[in-house]
């Protein structure tokens, strides 16, 4: 990989975003080159999922400016930018609950695949869908929950994944069963923004990590320096 | 679980079924059933079950694909069939262009706009403001089809291929129009259930309903989404309503009130299953088919076989499960912190609403009115119908403001009170109870004071209430609107048009003039100023329960029944309560209200029309605030001026724009709610409030604001420069922490 030269695949300039009149983010610079997988850490409303937000188009940042393969794309609306393949699987189960597995996987080929492919991928990465394909995705597992919202990762082939949360209240068997699907992705030169709170997740995947603190990237560099920092800015050291 | 809810079905249906079979032995006309007239029936019953199918697919269509439950469905229909008639009949335009051009055009535009400027906003609005937003909506539609389509002339729809072509079945004739309604409706259902569940749009138009920004970060376009899924309800609507129209005639009320069976085949799907909101229609339409044919109920329940439908939609509503119903809802609330009326302020303004009514009555408020001179009875008449009216409106405060419960039967209640006032004033059951014989005299009873008697009603009508209350312990949101409605419509239909309940209006008065301490009140002035001096007292009685820990107990069910019941509120005791409670200020407002004109008419006097006015007006005032009720008071100001200026005759740009306010006004002003879900009264008091002398917080309040418009980024949570005092009180209000929190000095002077 080339991180060097090539453009990066998205890159956030000075962000500045929030919810109605309070910031969350005070300027955030991020840039995630192609077929790199980017491991954003922090606590607790540091503004991770905001700035997820701000990159997949859900909220206008109030400065800075969002660029996607060197376009900017400041105010396009989330669903062109979807369309256009970027792939968010937003924090807390991204499913249609009331929507049966096979219909919620009917709904990933808005992002222009066929029908046909995003079953035998989803099928095939995660048999246990199969099984359930007309059970309502509401009264699924947890963790089987979490697989759907994957499947749209694996089968509609988007030029950037974001990942919120991926673990989140998930068993560890299973959080690691979702982590080799990454993996694998990120083998295959997908390029992928993570976003976790929990670090030791996401370490042996990442190879480039950054800690999020009060809206701002406080450190980036290689996940194993990063994960020794990170103990120190939970405890408040840094 | 699963085995306990098909149980209680399973004991509910044979109930029903038992209950019906009983009715049905006792009412048997006696006509010899033959296979051909058992076929002829069934025939009219299945057709009858295809129209409302047709209707109760558009509802739950709308309402899979919205996931608002859109009262304005049948109202759609109404408008469409007047355009058709406008165009077809009047225009003379040929009747497939004119079809089209009504529900191919026509009726998606409406459903646009309807999503567009309406809809849209309401998604993260409250189920009460959602639902009264849908009905001002209906209100509306009917206004104006009322306004350009006067009723003075007689209109019909004409049969499809007329009603003599047909296929010949023996003993009668089926016309070609009632085979091709009935195949349409069947179609129709058939392709709505295959769009919904087999087609990607059908599938995007359920997410969005689901989760609109997952749906978004799928791909799909949400807006183009839901405005595509109005155009197709609103068509499904226009449709129902054409197809209808030849059947029932050109009557808005007539044809709106399809929408209530509608309801109840649609509530047989739980909302959500088309299959089974047609067989429900079909069963509605095959029991009515043959009530009518076989069945005799008597000139006092004349009107029974029109109640099967809201009589079904009660049974169901409490039979059924309803599982995942609010799934995933997201309610956003605009709460500002919560300021309680002092007990003394209280005291001030009911003092002056009193004081008000003084000056109104006495004609001191002259200026109000066009012509001073003629100030008179007309006025005072229609002053006390509208107080009486918010005095039932009052009875909705502490049910749908304060927890939440929405009720639709507010008409029923105090009809129950006007029922039971006078069979307690006419001392008949001195004699039914053999009190006679123990040396009780009638006319003892009917010379005690009639406050003493306006009392008990009040108290006979709580059971009442609590009765309602039991099924709507278990249910929530709209399946309570529905029940109340239903509940309202069978009261309607069954109850009040019986001679023994509300005797036919004759000469005179059925209720007399209440006689208070000594007192009469008959003229028309006195009862006015009891009226006012009524519901002052109420006003004052629901400000001080408002303050106290139980008036916070509703609040708290509102807000979470989980949260309510582990901190240990018993949450159907409470709700037992909220609704006798509510019953007795109907039913003693029902009193009130029935003594305005000495009648009421026992069939259009409980119309589930005025009953959804009472609901709208005090919503759109503002239900939780009690004294938001004295808005109704405008109404007889401004019908009063009408007739001034009609009587006057020159002024026809102004009579215009009074006709306009009173035919629009109280649907626009639901609208409002759209933008203003508290009320009108509410932003009012808000604006007024910071006027009085005392409210320094509201003042602050208003200061705090502007100091924020101004500054629009608060900065940094004090990481870049301590905070000032106004902007800890700016947050603490955004945030809602209450008065008492906050020091009364601030904490800039706490903290020098």
């Amino acid at each position: 990989m080339n991180t060097e030269t090539a453009n990066p695949l998205l890159e956030l300039i000075g962000i500045r975003a929030g919810y109605g009149t309070i910031d969350v983010l005070h300027g955030v610079d991020l840039r995630v080159m192609p077929g790199q997988v980017y491991a954003l850490l922090g606590p607790n409303g540091a503004g991770k999922t905001t700035t997820l937000g701000v990159a997949s188009g859900q909220i206008q940042p109030h400065a800075g400016s969002v660029l996607l393969d060197g376009h900017e794309v400041n105010g396009v609306s989330p669903d062109r930018l979807a369309r256009a393949g970027v792939c968010l699987i937003p924090e807390g189960r991204g499913i249609f609950p009331n929507l049966s597995v096979a219909e919620n996987l009917r709904m990933s080929t808005y992002a222009g695949v066929s029908y046909k492919q995003v079953q035998e991928r989803a099928f095939a990465q995660f048999p246990r869908l199969q099984e359930r394909r007309n059970q309502m995705a509401g009264t699924l597992s947890g963790g089987e929950q979490q697989m759907l919202a994957m499947s749209r990762a694996l089968s509609t082939d988007p030029a950037i994944l974001m990942l919120d949360e991926l673990s989140m209240g998930l068993a560890p068997i299973i959080v690691e069963e979702l982590y080799e699907q990454v993996a694998s992705l990120a083998e295959a030169g997908l390029s992928i923004l993570i976003v976790e709170q929990f670090a030791q997740a996401v370490l042996g995947v990442a190879n480039e990590a950054a800690i999020m603190l009060h809206g701002r990237i406080q450190r980036t560099g290689p996940p194993a320096e990063i994960a020794e920092e990170l103990t120190a800015a939970y405890l408040g050291m840094s | 679980m699963i085995f306990g809810v098909r149980h209680s079905v399973a004991v509910a249906t044979a109930l029903g079924t038992l209950g019906a079979v009983i009715i049905a032995v006792l009412t048997w006309k006696g006509a010899q059933v033959t296979s051909e007239t058992f076929l002829v029936t069934t025939y009219i019953g299945l057709f009858l079950g295809a129209l409302w199918a047709m209707y109760a697919t558009g509802l739950v269509v709308v309402y899979t694909t919205t996931g608002v439950f859109n009262f304005a469905q049948g109202a759609i229909g109404v408008f469409a069939a007047f355009f058709y008639w406008e165009l077809h009949v009047n225009r003379g335009w040929h009747s497939i262009l004119a079809l089209f051009v009504v529900v191919g055009l026509f009726a998606p535009a409406l459903g646009v706009v309807l999503d567009i400027v309406i809809m849209r906003r309401l998604r993260t609005a409250s189920l009460v403001v959602q639902l009264m937003v849908t009905v001002a909506i209906m209100v509306l539609l009917l206004s104006v089809v009322g306004d350009i389509w006067e009723a003075d002339t007689a209109r019909r729809v004409p049969y499809l291929f007329g009603i003599n072509n047909g296929i010949d079945l023996g003993p009668s004739q089926l016309p070609w129009h009632r085979l091709i309604v009935f195949v349409v409706a069947i179609a129709i259902a058939v392709a709505m259930r295959y769009l919904l569940r087999r087609t990607r749009i059908g599938t995007a138009m359920r997410a969005v309903v689901d989760n609109r920004e997952l749906a978004a970060l799928n791909g799909a376009r949400p807006n183009v989404v839901s405005s595509t899924s109005w155009a197709l309800g609103s068509m499904l609507g226009a449709l129902g309503g054409i197809l209808i129209a030849p059947e029932l005639g050109l009557d808005p009320a007539t044809l709106n009130n399809v929408v209530i069976i509608a309801f109840a085949a649609a509530a047989f799907g739980a909302l959500k299953n088309l299959p089974m909101a047609v067989i429900g229609a079909m069963l509605i339409g095959l029991l009515r088919a043959h009530t009518v044919a076989w069945l005799d109920f008597g000139s006092d329940f004349r009107f029974a076989h029109l109640s099967i439908a809201p009589l079904l939609l009660l049974f169901v509503v409490i039979a059924l499960p309803q599982a995942r119903l609010e799934v995933g809802r997201l309610v956003h609330h605009l709460r500002r912190h919560e300021r309680f009326t002092k007990w003394w302020e209280g005291l001030i303004g009911c003092g002056v609403i009193i004081l008000l009514a003084v000056a109104f009555s006495g004609g001191w408020l002259n200026f109000l009115i066009w012509d001073p001179g003629a100030w008179g009875s007309r006025e005072l008449n229609s002053a006390n119908e509208a107080m009486a009216l918010a005095l039932i409106g009052l009875s909705l405060v502490p049910l749908i403001g304060w927890a939440g419960q929405i009720n639709f039967a507010p008409l029923a209640f105090a009809g129950f009170g006007a029922f039971v006032y006078l069979k307690v004033i006419g001392a008949g059951w001195v004699t039914f109870l053999g009190l006679d014989r123990l040396g009780l005299d009638p006319q003892d009873i009917r010379d005690i004071d009639n406050g003493y008697w306006i009392l008990l009603v009040g108290l006979l009508c709580a059971p009442l209430g609590a009765l309602v209350a039991l099924p709507a312990a278990r249910l929530r949101g709209l399946y309570l609107a529905l029940m109340t409605m239903a509940f309202a419509q069978a009261m309607s239909l069954i109850f009040f048009p019986n001679p023994w309940v509300m005797p036919i209006i004759g000469t005179g008065r059925q209720f007399p003039h209440i006689e208070l301490f000594g007192v009469t009140f008959d003229d028309r002035r006195g009862f006015f100023l009891l009226l006012m001096c009524v519901f002052a007292v109420v006003v004052y009685a629901l400000v001080l329960l408002r303050r106290s820990r139980y008036g916070r107990r509703w609040m708290a069910i509102n807000d979470s029944q989980a949260a309510a019941a582990t901190l240990g509120v018993p949450v159907v005791w409470t709700k037992v309560v909220v609704y006798a409670l509510s019953a007795v200020i109907a039913g003693i407002a029902g009193v009130f209200w029935a003594t305005v004109s000495g009648n009421v008419d026992s069939v259009q006097g409980f119309d589930l029309l005025i009953g959804f006015n009472i609901v709208l007006l005090v919503a759109a005032a503002g239900v939780s605030i009690p004294v938001a009720g004295i808005f109704l008071i405008f109404i007889p100001l401004f019908t009063g001026l009408g007739h001034r200026l009609e009587d006057s005759g020159n002024v026809d740009f102004l009579v215009t724009l009074l006709d306009i306010m009173t035919t629009y006004g109280p649907g626009m002003l639901v609208l409002g709610m759209v933008f203003n879900p508290r009320g009108a009264i509410f932003e009012m008091g808000r604006g007024f409030s910071p006027i009085l002398p005392w409210r320094s917080d509201a003042r602050a309040e208003i200061a705090a604001e502007n100091a924020q418009k101004r500054e629009p980024e608060i900065g940094e949570l004090g990481i870049e420069r301590p905070f000032t005092p106004e902007e800890v009180i700016a947050i603490d209000r955004r945030l809602g922490i209450l008065d008492e929190v906050v020091p009364k000095e601030g904490y800039g002077a706490a903290r020098s």
